[in-house]
């Protein structure tokens, strides 16, 4: 266990029979709503479920989406755990493993226990970001540099990246960058001047769930071999966002 | 540092005030070899914003000092190479920045002082003598209104809309989620919007927050009567947009459009271009927009200049 942890039971009487596993990037409502369909009560999360790192409630008292959401919770007899930081310990990183499961990219892994650091076949910036957009299910990823810019080497930093670890990555032999999401006017800046003084360097946003849910399937998937009593499942969770390329919405509004 | 150069600033204007003075009786027709400093301009600065100067934030040089002379003034949203490289081709050595020249909100340099970019930075600046001031606490607290929020509502076309008492919320003739973020893509010049909503749903209310906006100030608006549709620059993903997105699923109607940081606030700094050439009459003031950084694969673009 770490000594500091964000990791804690966010939700839910601890003492409730679990009926089933279901394991998603981030408790939204929808990935509320699919868990308990499919009865699954035991909500196993990355990321924060009320809308803050450090899930502020104090704040959220009257709000009528936290009181409607805390009672679906309770109706529904669900337990949500908060578990990304003993995840991101875990050896090999479930989170790496699973994203270069999905990419395909496990075999162009400079070190295949942790695949943070990636050689994959010569191609150019645009065409991986279409690729990925495709393979992550990703509509809104955003890239920074050069559409044209050969891309071989490629960096990673699974959810969110931070500005000093983002920039130490940058400053590496890599030719562009992963992320889930890091802020504008850090790394993104960055990289940007990079460019601007004609390094030959780039950035690809993903989106935080397209940037690491496939982590959590792999998680699922490593749960499954010491829970066998009850069912294990990974949730995926839409996209939130559209694009005026692509302007609908995946969001369920139905309660 | 901060206080050093404070002290440096007031002698200076002390010792300036009567050149300055003589500088805005002859506005319009700048007297042959007149200079101006930057700190002359600060103080200027200061002068206008309508409300108290204060000490602390993140407002300071990043580059240069007072006592560099001003050619000319430009004004960017984001200090970025490219805005250097820009503003120095319109003449301007002085930036006026609303986001940082280091790439972190206070320009941290502790961690990046041996870094690369920095000292390819450094020295750019350095060797075309230019001046940064970093221009955010102040000029979001311009009076009467955030100088930010003055210009975004201008660029849209919305300034009629705006409450006077809080010009953060805006009524709008009502449309559909998929108008409105079209007329803001095209307004912004916005490439990469991301949004969250039904596009079909009429939208009327909106509340604006350009910029950075955070969760939980953010759920407490949205979840009032008077914002159906909530516009900011950027926020984390499993922050304010995760709570659109679950209170859509709780069966509210609400939406949600992020415009990106950039191009949310940059014409606030085209706005604070205008402002300056109220007071500054001897030199340029000019607004240089600078690059969305951003493109989707849609659409790609190469706008970054690479030479330096």
């Amino acid at each position: 266990m770490r000594p500091q942890t964000l990791d804690r039971v966010v939700a839910g009487d601890l003492t409730a029979d679990i009926t089933g596993v279901a394991c998603m990037a981030l408790a939204t409502f929808d990935g509320l709503k699919a868990a308990a369909a499919a009865g699954r009560n035991l909500v196993i999360v990355l990321e924060d479920t009320w809308w803050s790192d450090n899930d502020d409630l104090q704040r959220l008292e009257g709000n009528s989406t936290y009181k409607a959401k805390r009672a679906f919770i309770r109706e529904h007899n669900l337990v949500v755990a908060r578990f990304g930081d003993h995840i991101a310990d875990m050896k090999p990183n479930p989170v790496a493993m699973g994203m270069a499961q999905q990419l395909g990219w496990e075999n162009y892994a400079t070190d295949k226990n942790n695949p943070v650091h990636f050689v994959i076949p010569s191609t150019n910036l645009l065409a991986l970001t279409q690729s990925l957009g495709r393979t992550l299910g990703s509509r809104t990823l955003r890239a920074v540099g050069d559409p044209r810019l050969p891309v071989s080497k490629v960096g990673v930093i699974w959810g969110n990246a931070n500005q000093l670890p983002s920039i130490r990555l940058l400053n590496t032999d890599i030719d562009t960058l992963l992320v889930g999401y890091t802020h504008e006017w850090e790394a993104v800046m960055y990289c940007q001047d990079q460019v601007a003084v004609g390094m030959k360097k780039s950035l690809i946003s993903l989106g935080q769930a397209a940037g690491e849910q496939a982590g959590v399937k792999y998680f699922a998937g490593w749960l499954k071999t010491i829970i066998d009593e009850v069912p294990v499942d990974y949730i995926p969770l839409a996209e939130p966002y559209w694009n005026l390329n692509q302007p609908t919405n995946l969001i369920s509004t139905k309660i | 540092m901060r206080e050093k150069q404070a002290s440096d600033l007031s002698r200076r204007s002390i010792l300036t005030a009567g050149v300055a003075g003589a500088g805005l009786v002859a506005a319009g027709t700048p007297a042959l070899g007149a200079t101006l400093t930057a700190g002359e301009i600060l103080e200027r600065m200061k002068q206008n914003v309508g409300g108290p100067w204060r000490d602390g934030g993140v407002d300071h040089f990043t580059v240069g000092g007072p006592e560099t002379v001003v050619r000319g003034i430009s004004t960017v949203m984001m200090c970025t190479f490219d805005a250097l490289k820009d503003s120095l081709k319109v003449g301007c050595n002085m930036v006026i920045s609303h986001e940082p020249t280091y790439w972190s909100h206070p320009d941290r340099l502790d961690d990046i002082r041996d870094d690369p970019l920095y000292k390819i930075k450094l020295d750019y600046v350095t060797r075309n003598n230019m001046v940064v001031w970093h221009f955010h606490d102040h000029w979001h607290a311009l009076r009467p209104i955030d100088g930010i929020h003055v210009g975004e509502a201008a660029q849209l076309g919305w300034t009629q809309y705006m409450h006077k008492d809080n010009p953060r919320f805006y009524t709008l003739p009502p449309m559909t989620l998929l108008d409105m973020a079209r007329q803001i893509q095209s307004a912004l010049d916005a490439r990469t919007m991301r949004i969250v909503g039904d596009p079909a749903m009429i939208v009327s209310k909106m509340y604006a927050s350009y910029g950075n906006f955070g969760g939980i100030t953010g759920a407490a608006i949205l979840d009032g009567p008077d914002c159906d549709v909530m516009v900011i620059g950027e926020a984390q993903d499993w922050d304010l947009p995760m709570y659109v997105q679950d209170t859509m699923s709780a069966g509210n109607k609400k939406a949600f459009i992020m415009i990106g940081h950039d191009k949310s606030e940059q014409w606030g700094m085209k706005y604070c271009a205008e402002w300056l050439g109220t007071f500054i009459k001897e030199i340029p003031c000019k607004f240089v927009p600078i690059i969305e950084p951003y493109w989707n694969p849609e659409k790609p673009v190469m706008e970054i200049n690479t030479k330096i």
